[in-house]
């Protein structure tokens, strides 16, 4: 494939049918009312000249070089701010058109560089090719009057530069930075020909700049540019693919020269980014050429020996003959593994295939048990189905937007700066979170309430709020009659009193009568939409918060339609996929149950195997079943447990009881240590297949380059189940998908030919639903009706104490991604060079803590020491830290508290002491 | 404590609300539906031998898994 | 008895020790023992005669100007409390020629009231207009100002009256009505004088507005240079509520409307309304793309109504006198009065409101009196900075929106700027290019690199370099801006170039190296 250029019109397109009939050039266009004259005339091949103007920014007006001639109206109008009007007779091209524009671009030409030839932007530059599609051959003015052609390059971020003295001053960084990005870390200083774009006063990298890489993408000059481009120069052919890193799963241009990948660019046309990005996506793709990556298989006896690198065939051999002695001697059951939700739909499903069907056992779990899989049980047992109702565009229909425990500023930045321009456009927020997140107040936003409740109290606000929409008349009883079930019960307990949220008050530490608001609101104020994330789900009661939250949309009438719903903001690229494939031990692929004997025969026909009816093993039973020593093998894919996993200390004992340890990954990571078998594993840039994003959507992942290993990783592990006895075959992973659909009703239309015709589908995607489902419960629930399911209030295990004063709850930062494995492999550890832990400066304070001290963070499992910083967006009482960094091992202080109902760890809660380094060695040393 | 012990306590606590027959039958198939049957043998081992540390309701939920699994 | 005197306010006056001078009237008064009462009144407009001090006497207002601090005691010696004579007495202030010419309607109360006495003001018939307006249904009242044919007065001319109709007619629950008091032109004053003067008329009229579209919110948008107009609106403001002219329910009628003052930060494009709109939302004043225009979506996207001081101080006569009385007023297309002001090297300057349709000579010569320095009068710039230069034979012309256009020139704002015959046009040529580059927000090319290229390309021509080329160059770049600016800002630019090539092409030949000029 060519360099792909996507075209664009130059206005954002309009809503709402084509009416309007106008004339370009002779030609006839019909678009919908309020398009701009130019977006009409591109729709009908007409490119007028432009510089300002770009489909993914508001017109601007400014560079009027668009000018046009309209029959009947006076002067010379610009296309791009000038709609269309019925009959409308427009002409782009005449000779006073030609004169203005030329003499436009020669006013440009006279302040710019004559350096085209060496410019990194040569080939790729509007201003470049504007000059020639007008016809500009000289410039009058010379070149010796005042110009900026000394500004100097700001240089300071590690991915682009900012090369001012070619900059024409058009805003579109600007204008994309506040529209497109919504972060306003971006102005024009200054006025007339003095206007400079300024990050506000300082440097890129001093600013509020968030490196999203939407201006670098506005740019129509070199002026913002990316460092990969300059020192490699313009790519040469474009492979469209996803993005690896969160839930969001952005669809990009991969763009190349060669073999060797130049940049990484949001494509337009992405169903989930509609062509914005953040800096993980955009430009933290290092990591894939890093030298860390492990290209060759290895394996060794013991764990204290050294690695011995080995061909394949080798690995494989010895791989399969470990996992089947070890069943010989400790029985079927003895072995299992854990998918990743950072590879493939078909790489999952081929390894809990490869459990099921070669290791004869339902041992197979996925990272999904640490973060979202409450959302699957609550969502299951509430409205039937395992994942979120929406698609992302439902959030430009939402009129009241109920951020629950997730920070998506940070933690799905694309997603933020969708929900962000619609909260610009008058929608309101509730955040409910202990931490007053970025978008409690940020430049053009302000959340109408922050119920700011002490960690581990979500459920008790839920009631609350489902209280007050109960008691106070505010429940939609056409939508509860019609579409929901064992409403009356629920009613009955949730409008005990206890339930009130003057009840609660003391506990949850929010004020009642903002949750008396917050509910009124929400349940009055139109579209009512629900977000969440791990502050939901990493709880002792994370199930029963998302039935909560189920409860309260079903009781509002806010389900089944464009702008409500209830919508999960998942953690990994896949993770959403790896659910769907049967990475729970309890469920084949499609969330349905081992124990259903019809289904389990479809698989059995399929797979020529016999599979177990009972559920197997979670992660956490394998880790106690490890050390109790029934569980004497793991086959790891793609996930560092070792780090990951609260309460580090029982998880490396887990790790260490084990006889052999298989880690397929990237790296020799945490959990590697414990391994005596690597496999290494493919970036995505390697890969062939689909990640399924948060919004249920199925986005192809394309190979920019063959596998660096010299293997797919659904290659090793059909080998493995082969050398094991088990036949197991693809060609190609479009053959893997094709068994998917085939036995996956949800999936039945899926198929690599349509996703590369459709760009995209969200399942369901069957006979009903050839084109998927962007939204879900449209006419009826999956499970037919809506269940309204009691959520008592009971309260987690892990109490603040005297010894333990405070509560740790953790979270991730927008520059690093989980572990950090990726990331601290880029330069974006230039943001986020360590974990630090924030707390309150009254906390600090009494406790002698200044900003920057070495502190040390215990709980009762394990002690870790990190940097303090002092933060009033932390309630007193509450620290909080990241978990990107092996080094701070943030879950060497974690629990094993979990959720009840699916055993989710309890991350977001944990009693903890936090003192100075340096106060408690001396006491030590005094002990 | 066994984790079994401590999952399944866990678990009862969630289901107080509800009538007591009503909420161990709730717990039992919640255990059937999620546990690995060599957890559900440890969880009946601890059940005879240390009873004490179960939630009653908790306890009443085990003795039906035990009903179930003879009757199975 | 007590003598009542009026020592203006205004900060002309202000500027000439009047605040000095009010305070020695005070004290000599009390030194002779002679009650007084002192009322701080506008300024009557003539500006050559301020500080200009009235004393009531049984034959009227008698005025003493210009009156210097230092002469308070001699003048107050003289008699001054009782209107004697003296070399500085004018007479009765309403029976001099320069007043009594004129057909005062926007300024019929400044210099005359106390600004910011609402009796005063309802003793001079404020409040009639609006209490019309307030009888009448809204559609009524849009009626009126359409017929009466008021044109805004802030330059571009537009029906004062159609506008309100599009906002009127574009449904909202909030609408807005901004009066743009960035009055930033050179030459001009006749907004400040008024805000200073009679700010409940602007009040008034403003509140007129907000009855015929529907609006219930305000903005003032006074520039930062003006800081006794901003105190005395604020003030103002507060008074017309207290007296329940402003408020939750204005003059018992149930309108619902309030008033705020917001203060510019020193650009002159402000005073272009979309930035000034941008600049009152809080953000950077640069210009927005018309459409979508102010009145369907404006201040914070909603219906607004934006005017000029002047437009909006007209509304309450054109209310009170009916649009008939207004509309008989003035020649063709333009009607009505409108307020010169008279400045730059002239005798008299000041404020002269009269209606439409007299001739520059006349104003310039019969009322300013020609030059300060008593040369020959070789070029006048009409309607600000932006404005075309008249030559001295062309002043024949009527003072109306058509017959300027037709000279290609403007009215624009109402500012007259007299030039003696030393005046140098290339250079004031330059100038406007310099004074577009000063002032452009920067938004669009043609203004931001064009003014500055223009300026290049005057002091090549001057300089003798490839005159023909750069003056062809030059016609090229007014034509770009012209056509192609955003805004009237770079668009009107070319204009005062364009007139000064014109007609004073001899000052573009090129210069001798001593530097001397054409003559």
């Amino acid at each position: 494939m060519s360099l792909l250029k996507e075209p664009d019109l130059g206005t954002p397109a309009k809503p709402g049918p084509a009416t309007v009939s106008i004339e370009v050039d002779g030609l006839p266009v019909t678009v919908p009312e309020g398009t701009s004259v130019m977006r009409a005339a591109a729709l009908c091949g007409i490119d007028v000249p432009k510089l300002c103007a770009t489909d993914s920014l508001e017109a601007f007006g400014s560079c009027r070089l668009c000018l046009v001639e309209i029959d009947g109206r006076r002067g010379t109008p610009a296309s791009c701010t000038t709609p269309v009007a019925e009959g409308m007779r427009v002409s782009t091209q005449t000779p006073k058109l030609e004169k203005l524009r030329q003499g436009v671009m020669e006013l440009y030409i006279s302040d710019h560089p004559l350096d085209c030839l060496t410019c990194s932007a040569n080939g790729d530059c509007e201003l470049q090719d504007m000059s020639g599609a007008v016809g500009l051959r000289q410039v009058r003015y010379g070149y010796e009057g005042a110009n900026h052609r000394d500004e100097k390059t700001d240089s300071s971020n590690p991915y682009f530069d900012f090369e001012a003295s070619k900059c024409i001053a058009c805003s579109r960084c600007v204008r994309a930075c506040g529209e497109v990005q919504g972060t306003f870390a971006l102005t024009i200083e200054g006025r007339g020909f003095g206007s400079k774009v300024s990050a506000g006063g300082t440097d890129f990298m001093s600013s509020e700049c968030v490196s999203c890489g939407a201006c670098v993408q506005a740019c129509p000059t070199a002026t913002l540019q990316e460092k990969s481009v300059i020192q490699l120069g313009m790519p040469s052919r474009s492979v469209i693919t996803t993005c690896a890193y969160c839930g969001v799963g952005c669809s990009f241009k991969a763009e190349l020269r060669g073999a060797e990948l130049v940049r990484m660019v949001p494509y337009k046309d992405g169903g989930a980014n509609e062509g914005h990005s953040c800096v993980k996506g955009r430009f933290a793709f290092g990591y894939a050429t890093h030298p860390d990556r492990v290209l060759t298989p290895m394996i060794r006896e013991r764990i204290t020996d050294e690695w011995r690198p080995v061909d394949w065939d080798t690995a494989i051999s010895f791989t399969a003959a470990r996992l089947r002695d070890i069943q010989s001697r400790h029985g079927v059951g003895a072995i299992g593994g854990i998918t990743s939700s950072r590879t493939t739909n078909e790489e999952v499903y081929v390894v809990q295939k490869m459990i099921r069907a070669a290791f004869g056992n339902n041992n197979v779990d996925t990272c999904a048990r640490v973060c979202h899989s409450p959302t699957g049980y609550g969502l299951k047992q509430t409205f039937g189905t395992s994942a979120g109702t929406q698609d992302f565009r439902s959030v430009a229909k939402s009129d009241v937007i109920m951020v629950i425990g997730a920070n998506p500023t940070d933690g799905h930045p694309v997603f933020a700066s969708r929900m962000k321009r619609r909260l610009r456009e008058g929608a309101k927020l509730i955040v409910i979170d202990p931490r007053r997140i970025d978008l409690v107040r940020s430049p053009h936003i302000e959340a109408q309430h922050h119920l700011q409740l002490a960690p581990g109290t979500n459920v008790a606000v839920v009631n609350a709020l489902a209280h007050v929409v109960l008691t106070e008349g505010l429940v939609d009883r056409s939508f509860v009659d019609e579409r929901c079930e064992d409403f009356d019960d629920w009613a009955a307990f949730i409008a005990r009193p206890e339930n009130s949220p003057e009840a609660v008050e003391e506990l949850t530490g929010v004020p009642a009568e903002e949750v008396r608001a917050a509910a009124r609101l929400f349940a009055t104020g139109g579209n009512g939409a629900i977000y969440y994330g791990l502050g939901v789900t990493e709880h002792s009661q994370g199930s029963t918060m998302v039935m909560g939250m189920a409860n309260l949309a079903m009781a509002t009438g806010n389900i089944g339609r464009e702008g409500v719903g209830v919508n999960p903001l998942r953690g990994q690229n896949n993770v959403q996929g790896s659910c769907d494939m049967g990475s729970f031990p309890h469920e084949l692929p499609g969330y349905r149950h081992v124990s259903d004997d019809v289904v389990r025969g479809v698989f059995e026909n399929m797979w020529g195997s016999t599979l177990q009816a009972e559920p197997g093993l979670r992660i956490p039973n394998m880790f106690d079943a490890a050390i109790e020593g029934s569980f004497r093998a793991l086959y790891v894919q793609g996930e560092d447990i070792a780090q990951s996993d609260p309460n580090i200390k029982h998880v490396h004992a887990a790790l260490t009881a084990l006889e052999l340890v298989v880690v397929q990954d990237l790296f020799l990571n945490e959990t590697a240590k414990f391994a005596h078998v690597f496999l290494p594993g493919t970036s995505f840039l390697e890969k062939d297949g689909t990640f399924t994003n948060a919004e249920r959507r199925i986005n192809r992942v394309r190979p920019v380059m063959p596998p660096r290993t010299g293997k797919h990783e659904w290659q090793i592990v059909a080998e493995i189940a082969q050398a094991m006895g088990y036949p197991m075959h693809y060609d190609d992973p479009g053959q893997i998908m094709d068994e998917i659909a085939a036995l996956t009703p949800t999936f039945a239309g899926v198929s690599f030919a349509k996703l590369d015709k459709l760009g995209s589908v969200q399942w369901p995607c069957n006979e009903q639903a050839p084109e998927g489902t962007p939204i879900m419960h449209m006419d009826g629930f999956v499970r037919g009706k809506g269940r309204f399911v009691q959520t008592p209030f009971v309260p987690t295990r892990e109490r603040s104490t005297r010894k333990y004063p405070l509560i740790l709850t953790t979270g991730r930062i927008l520059s690093q991604y989980n572990v950090g494995a990726q990331t601290r492999r880029t330069a974006n550890v230039a943001w986020h060079p360590e974990d630090v832990l924030e707390i309150h400066p009254h906390d600090a304070e009494v406790r002698g803590i200044n900003d920057g001290d070495e502190v040390v963070l215990t709980s009762r499992v394990g002690a870790t020491s990190l940097r303090a910083v002092l933060a009033d967006r932390m309630p007193v009482g509450v620290v909080y830290t990241t978990f990107h960094h092996p080094v701070t091992g943030a879950n060497v202080v974690t629990t094993e508290n979990s959720d009840w109902a699916t055993n989710c760890p309890e991350y977001k809660v944990t009693a903890v002491q936090v003192g100075l380094k340096t106060a408690l060695q001396s006491a030590m040393a005094a002990e | 404590m066994s984790p079994q012990i401590r999952m399944l306590n866990d678990i009862a606590v969630q289901f107080q609300h509800q009538a007591p027959e009503a909420a161990a039958a709730a717990i039992a198939a919640h255990i059937r539906a999620f546990w690995d049957p060599r957890m559900r043998a440890e969880l009946m081992r601890r059940v005879e031998s240390e009873p004490q540390m179960l939630d009653p309701l908790a306890l009443a939920a085990a003795r039906l898994l035990t009903n179930a699994q003879e009757g199975s | 008895m007590t003598t009542t005197v009026y020592v203006p306010r205004d900060s002309a006056a202000l500027s000439l020790g009047a605040d000095e001078v009010a305070a020695d009237l005070e004290r000599k008064a009390a030194e002779l023992g002679r009650p007084i009462r002192i009322v701080r009144n506008g300024s009557h407009g003539m500006l050559w005669l301020e500080p200009l001090v009235e004393v009531v006497t049984e034959r009227g207002r008698v005025g003493y100007g210009p009156v210097e601090p230092h002469l308070v005691d001699d003048l107050v010696a003289a008699g001054l409390l009782d209107g004697a004579d003296h070399e500085l007495c004018q007479g009765v202030v309403a029976e001099l020629p320069w007043l009594r010419d004129q057909t005062r309607l926007c300024f019929a109360r400044v210099g005359v009231i106390d600004p910011l006495s609402p009796d005063d003001y309802v003793a001079h018939g404020g409040l009639t207009g609006l209490r019309r307006a307030l009888a009448k249904p809204p559609a009524e009242v849009v009626a009126e100002v359409i017929e009466s044919g008021l044109r805004g007065r802030g330059g571009a001319g537009f029906p004062a009256g159609i506008k309100w109709q599009t906002v009127a007619g574009t449904p909202d629950a909030l609408k807005f009505v901004c009066c743009n008091a960035d009055e930033g032109d050179s030459g001009t004053f006749a907004d400040r004088m008024l805000m200073e003067g009679d700010p409940f008329t602007l009040i008034e009229g403003m509140t007129i507005a907000a009855h015929a579209v529907g609006a219930t919110e305000g903005y003032v948008y006074i520039r930062s240079e003006y800081p006794d107009a901003v105190r005395t609106m604020r003030q103002a403001i507060a008074v017309a509520r207290e007296q329940g002219w402003l408020g939750q329910d204005v003059l018992g009628s149930g309108l619902r409307f309030d008033l705020f003052v917001r203060v510019g930060a020193g650009a002159y494009i402000c005073g272009e309304e979309t930035a000034m709109l941008e600049s009152l939302e809080g953000k950077r004043g640069m210009v927005r793309a018309k459409p979508p225009i102010p009145a369907i979506t404006g201040l914070f996207g909603k219906p607004t109504v934006v005017n000029n001081v002047l437009t909006l101080a007209s509304v309450p006569a054109i209310l009170a006198g009916g649009a008939a009385a207004y509309q008989a007023l003035g020649v063709d297309r333009s009607r009505g009065t409108q307020v010169f002001q008279l400045a730059g090297n002239i005798a008299r300057g000041g404020i002269f409101e009269t209606a439409f349709g007299m001739t520059l000579q006349e104003l310039i010569h019969t009322y300013g009196g020609g030059t300060r320095t008593g040369r020959p009068v070789r070029a006048v710039q009409v309607g600000g900075p932006l404005g075309a230069y008249l030559p001295a034979d062309g002043l024949n012309l009527p003072m109306e929106y058509e017959a300027f256009a037709a000279a290609g020139a403007m009215l624009g704002h109402g500012g007259v700027v007299v030039f003696d015959d030393t005046v140098d046009m290339a250079a004031m040529a330059r100038f406007a290019m310099e004074f577009c580059a000063e002032e452009s927000c920067g938004k669009c090319t043609p203004c931001r690199v064009g003014s500055v290229r223009g300026v290049e390309v005057i002091d090549k021509i001057v300089a003798g370099q490839d005159p023909d080329d750069n003056l062809a160059l030059l016609g090229d770049l007014c034509e770009l801006m012209t056509e192609g600016s955003l805004c009237a800002m770079g668009g009107l630019t070319p204009m005062p170039v364009r007139s000064a090539l014109l007609h004073f092409a001899d000052d573009f030949s090129p210069r001798s190296p001593n530097g001397g000029g054409p003559r």
